[in-house]
């Protein structure tokens, strides 16, 4: 079992200019649970997930792991300094969906970077714990390739080891498996289904509603910036009262007929 | 009648003024590319008046023909007190020369990078000084070899120029070398297979790189 942080965000807002994307966000996460947020594309799911680890400032309100706040010194004061910014993202991991892997490295040298440069491990060390984090995504057998030698599972599953070898106690993932070819979803799905079962905290952007069905605790539905619900998958997914949320799974469940 | 004896002979003089052309475009790749870093940096530094200086300084360079800066740097430091010799003037303005085209090689490859590359090193909590030496300049500096052979490549032609200053670099002893001889045709076809030499050799190494980095 992994020690899990929590998440609190309180009347989150951020603007891009005069463009209001995330309006009044309030969303608390327990330990060890997983929250999926879904919505129609430009609803501010990414931009929500990356205030969470500060990649985007948000504008006003509180975000804290936790406890503590992310980003700034106190709500609405001056920024955190670098190094404690950089301090509290150490625990918490991001997955990309263009999975972000650096390509002059091999899948080993991908995952060990971030244990020998943040948290100091001797180069043994590091490739130690690299290894066997890639065995855990069951790549045991590719850590010497190059991201471009490997499929695009594969390379998703080289993120997410370089992610947990850091030992995060939360996860963030940004639709983990839209880049992929469908018959590659699964690989990817499963070794987050084992992360899930682990124990460990997950904000999981995804259009992926099987995963949201059965793996998440949560369903939270965006749409122009505003989150406009959250609760049970089933309640979400099956009989949701909001018009909005009806209406995007229509389309949903008539883009999957075929 | 072509001198077959006149061409022949005039490979002695100009292998010999050859050691001047590679010198000053060796010297001026190499100050151009510590320059260049700098210039690269500043342009893409968070402070604006650097910036801007930067931005000047790469479009003044690339404005202005490498002969009249050679002109310019030739009759401005006798005016200004500063004595140096013409090959340390020439070396040096080859150099500055070279650092506008450098630094904008450079910028290209660094911004060629996808950004979601440091976003994932951000992530981890990596710091902003071990991005840039493990992730971005290792990448930048691969990507960018090619570029900067064929800089080097330009610089060798471009290094002909200085004759105006007097260096007996290759173009110069043709010159000298087609007034004793009254043969310039056969100088300066010499000259030609110099230069063409040089730079089949350097776009040789331009290939294996290129090569190396497509893998
Ligand atoms: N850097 C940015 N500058 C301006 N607008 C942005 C930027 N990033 C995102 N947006 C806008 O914010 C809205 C939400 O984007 P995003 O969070 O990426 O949506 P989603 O992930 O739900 O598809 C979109 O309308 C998008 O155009
Ligand atoms: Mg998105």
């Amino acid at each position: 079992m992994v020690q899990a942080s929590s998440v609190e965000i309180a009347k989150v807002n951020k603007f891009y200019g005069p463009f209001h994307a995330l309006k009044d966000i309030d969303l608390s996460i327990a330990p060890g649970k997983v929250t999926c947020l879904i919505g129609p594309s430009g609803s501010g799911k990414s931009t929500l997930l990356r205030c969470i680890n500060f990649l985007e400032e948000y504008s006003s309100g509180e975000i804290r792991i936790d406890g503590q706040l992310i980003g700034y010194k106190t709500p609405g004061g001056a920024k955190m300094s670098g190094r404690d910014l950089r301090t509290m993202r150490r625990s918490i991991g991001m997955v990309f969906q263009q999975f972000n892997l650096w390509p002059h490295m091999t899948a080993l040298e991908n995952v060990a970077e971030g244990l020998r440069r943040v948290r100091g491990l001797s180069r043994t060390e590091a490739e130690a714990r690299a290894a066997e984090a890639l065995r855990k995504v069951g790549l045991g057998d590719r850590m010497a390739n190059h991201p471009s030698r490997l499929s695009g599972g594969q390379q998703q599953r080289v993120a997410i080891a370089r992610a947990i070898a850091m030992e995060p106690k939360l996860m963030l993932f940004d639709e983990p498996t839209s880049a992929l070819d469908p018959e590659l979803v699964g690989e990817v799905l499963n070794v987050m289904k084992a992360l899930a079962a682990e124990g460990m905290t997950m904000v999981v952007v995804t259009h992926e509603m099987g995963f949201a069905a059965h793996v998440a605790d949560r369903v939270a539905f965006m749409e122009k910036g505003e989150l406009v619900a959250v609760d049970a998958p089933a309640r979400i997914l099956h009989q949701p009262e909001d018009p909005r949320i009806q209406a995007f799974l229509r389309t949903y469940h008539e883009r999957n007929l075929f | 009648m072509f001198s077959v004896a006149t061409f022949i002979d005039s490979f002695g003089p100009l292998l010999y003024a050859a050691r001047y052309t590679l010198l000053i475009s060796g010297l001026g790749i190499a100050l151009g590319l510590v320059i260049g870093a700098l210039i690269c940096a500043a342009r893409l530094s968070p402070f604006p008046a650097l910036r801007r200086f930067a931005a000047v300084w790469v479009s003044f360079l690339r404005g202005v023909p490498l002969l009249v800066q050679l002109l310019l740097v030739y009759y401005l430091l006798p005016v200004i007190g500063i004595d140096v010799p013409a090959m340390v003037a020439a070396v040096v303005t080859v150099g500055i020369c070279a650092s506008a085209y450098v630094s904008e090689i450079w910028r290209g490859a660094i911004a060629a990078l996808p950004r979601g590359q440091s976003e994932a090193a951000v992530a981890i909590g990596m710091s902003p000084g071990d991005i840039w030496t493990r992730i971005i300049l290792p990448q930048a500096v691969s990507l960018s070899l090619p570029a900067l052979v064929n800089e080097l490549i330009l610089l060798v032609k471009a290094s002909s120029l200085v004759s105006v200053v007097g260096i007996m670099e290759i173009t110069r002893a043709s010159q000298a070398q087609a007034a004793t001889t009254y043969r310039p045709l056969e100088v300066y076809i010499a000259a030609a297979c110099i230069y063409l030499a040089i730079n089949l050799c350097l776009a040789a190494v331009g290939r294996v790189l290129e090569h190396r980095m497509a893998v």
